[in-house]
């Protein structure tokens, strides 16, 4: 990446304190969805008497970010994240509760909004498909109405390192998708937002773009102080990009905090891997019958040679579990994992694991591992 | 970011800032739908050759009918020459390709595109529908007058004003046309499906805009309504016009009608287009 001094951020301070950039409170959106009997039949009655059900997309979030911040934004598909990228954008009017960017009401100042924020998404191009990515770059130029000058200096610097030279005369359509994101990227720069919307940006890349996709954004967030909100799957984006994760789970806020600090506050949950040194099949019941006056405890077992038993530190100690079990079961090895920010978000995702039980004294994995 | 490895890339010489006065962002949508109109002349060119087909075809329809009589409804042959030709020419300059284009960004959640920039979508819409038929109303044009003057028998406007008249009311047209299309592709929002919109928006121009047959000739009723409905100031009117149908007080009414419905229409497809949005989900993610 190349260094520049052009100051792109105007508006942005790498300081998190002030003011928030974006604010939530209680904000709500539900769609009404129609609901259809399958077949002609209830096509035909939906035409007669319509029946609609009501779907809350995003169920009163609260959220506060401040400028200079960069944050990850997940959970399951379906969960509400991109009705919520929507409602920030201004693109989707809230049913209820408040929404400001930039001080700025979105939905009803949709233009202005428009200005603060740049989006990338990673499943669709802004560029025009036709006319060649300078062209195109032009274009946002004059939509945005970029003073010549600043339009200049901006253009060069993302020109500069994104490497943009050589795709300049290209109609989008020829690119690559590594090449395309890379424009992609300089289209949503170019007005020098302070807020920049990712969206599933890495989906598909490769190894070698995605890195220096991941570079560029932390050079403009730390650099520039460009606040960051991205949505994705991807634990390596989250992980290199974010040091805040707020995570969506059927349109609530489920945890919002350091994402290093998913790991320590569910560091309660251990597993033991144990494999035998001859075939234990009935391994697992006489697990069960030894630990059966302790709570807590999980047991699976994948195959007659292993057993897995997962438990909570603040129950047992690995120690005595090993000491409980060696004298019944034929030991050969063992192996002790603690749960690692994706296994937690994996089980999350999968209905497996709520934040809530976290407060609860009853672990949350019982029912599944069993 | 990454390094061209290609040699013909790597030749290239480095950026230099492109922009170099700003232009009004809605000309420079203009300009971007002229190139992508240019970038796929071919398939614009080939609309236009097959329509010129209707031409034809109502062409020796037409002929048979004046075989028997000099005039109907009006319209000497010669007329009526002209009228079919014009009509084609005129409904060829805003094809329904700029419809179909919208619909799709509705059904397929692209406008989320559109709606992240300081744009107005109703000025976007018409920005790129004119960038269009500046390509398409060229060929169409170019294509009109060579048949006209080779084939048919063309008449001249009534008079030089009328030529004028004709002009501005062929804008006007324009403008219904473009309102019309683009209210009727906000009804994606809830069909979610383009292809009989598409049907119907076709039908309708077809017949109340007498793009077909002057809407004189429909039945009684039916003439009478389509006479003060918006859509015959697509063809029906500028065409009337140059023919010089209407005279006085009658001119200036048809030309009051073309554009007070063109206000009216405005007004409808903004607040259509507002209302819509705030109805409706995004299609897709």
């Amino acid at each position: 990446m190349a260094a520049s001094t052009t100051p792109l951020m105007p508006n942005g301070s790498p300081t998190g304190s002030g003011e928030p950039i974006i604010a939530a409170r209680d904000l709500t959106k539900v769609f009404r969805r129609a609901v259809k009997s399958p077949g002609m039949k209830g096509a035909l009655r939906h035409l007669v008497r319509p029946q609609w059900a009501d779907f809350t997309a995003v169920d009163g979030i609260d959220l506060t970010i401040h400028a200079g911040e960069s944050v990850a934004y997940v959970g399951p598909n379906g969960a509400g994240k991109s009705t919520t990228v929507k409602l920030l954008t201004g693109i989707l009017v809230p049913t209820s509760g408040e929404v400001r960017v930039c001080g700025i009401e979105p939905f009803t100042h949709r233009i202005a909004n428009a200005r603060n924020i740049g989006v990338v998404f990673g499943q669709r191009t802004q560029l025009w498909w036709d006319i060649p990515v300078q062209e195109s770059l032009r274009l946002l130029g004059d939509i945005y109405e970029l003073p010549a000058n600043d339009y200049a200096a901006t253009f060069s610097h993302l020109a500069d390192v994104l490497d943009l030279g050589p795709l300049l005369g290209i109609p989008a359509r020829q690119l690559s998708l590594g090449q395309r994101m890379r424009c992609d990227l300089a289209a949503s720069l170019l007005h020098a937002p302070p807020i920049l919307y990712l969206d599933e940006p890495t989906i598909g890349l490769d190894v070698a773009v995605k890195a220096r996709f991941r570079e560029f954004i932390r050079t403009m967030h730390r650099e520039r102080g460009l606040t960051v909100m991205l949505t994705s799957h991807d634990l390596g984006d989250i992980e290199e990009l974010c040091d805040r994760m707020v995570m969506i789970d059927r349109g609530k806020i489920v945890y919002d905090g350091a994402l290093a600090e998913v790991t320590t506050r569910f560091g309660w949950e251990r597993s033991l891997h144990l494999s035998f040194t001859e075939d234990a099949p009935d391994a697992e019941a006489i697990a069960g019958r030894v630990l059966a006056n302790r709570t807590g405890i999980g047991l699976m077992q994948p195959d007659p040679t292993r057993l897995d038993v997962a438990f909570d530190s603040r129950e047992a100690t690995s120690g005595e579990l090993i000491r409980d079990l060696a004298t019944h079961l034929p030991l050969a090895d063992i192996r002790i994992e603690e749960p690692s920010a994706e296994s937690i978000i994996r089980r999350l995702y999968e209905g497996q694991l709520h934040f809530d039980d976290a407060a609860n004294a009853e672990p949350a994995w019982i029912g599944a591992v069993r | 970011m990454n390094a061209a490895t290609n040699g013909i890339e790597a030749a290239t010489p480095p950026p230099v800032p492109t922009r170099l006065h700003a232009r009004n962002k809605y000309l420079g949508l203009v300009d971007s739908a002229l190139q992508q109109a240019i970038a796929y002349r071919v398939m614009a060119l080939t609309s236009i050759v097959a329509n010129m087909l209707w031409v034809v075809i109502l062409f020796y329809l037409w002929r048979a009918a004046f075989a028997e009589q000099g005039t109907i409804e009006g319209f000497t042959w010669p007329q009526m020459q002209t009228y079919i030709l014009l009509a084609y020419g005129i409904n060829a300059m805003v094809g329904f390709s700029s419809a179909s284009k919208m619909m799709q960004a509705i059904r397929q959640g692209t406008i989320v595109i559109d709606m992240i920039r300081p744009l107005n979508y109703l000025g976007t819409q018409l920005a790129s529908t004119i960038g269009l038929a500046i390509v398409e109303g060229a060929i169409s044009f170019a294509l009109t007058l060579g048949v006209g003057a080779l084939f048919l028998d063309l008449q001249p406007p009534a008079s030089p004003g009328h030529a004028l008249l004709f002009v501005f009311s062929v804008g006007l047209g324009f403008l219904t046309k473009f309102l019309f299309i683009f209210s009727v592709s906000l009804l994606v929002f809830w069909t979610t499906s383009s292809v009989g919109l598409n049907w119907a928006q076709t039908a309708l121009v077809n017949v109340l805009a007498g793009v077909l047959i002057p809407i004189q000739f429909l039945p009684g009723w039916l003439a009478t309504v389509a006479a003060w409905l918006p859509l015959r100031g697509i063809v029906s009117t500028p065409v009337g016009v140059y023919l010089g149908q209407q005279e006085g007080m009658r001119l200036w009414l048809v030309l009051g009608l073309q554009l007070a419905w063109v206000v009216a229409l405005w007004c409808f497809a903004d607040w259509a287009w507002k209302r819509a949005f705030r109805a409706v989900e995004i299609q897709g993610g």
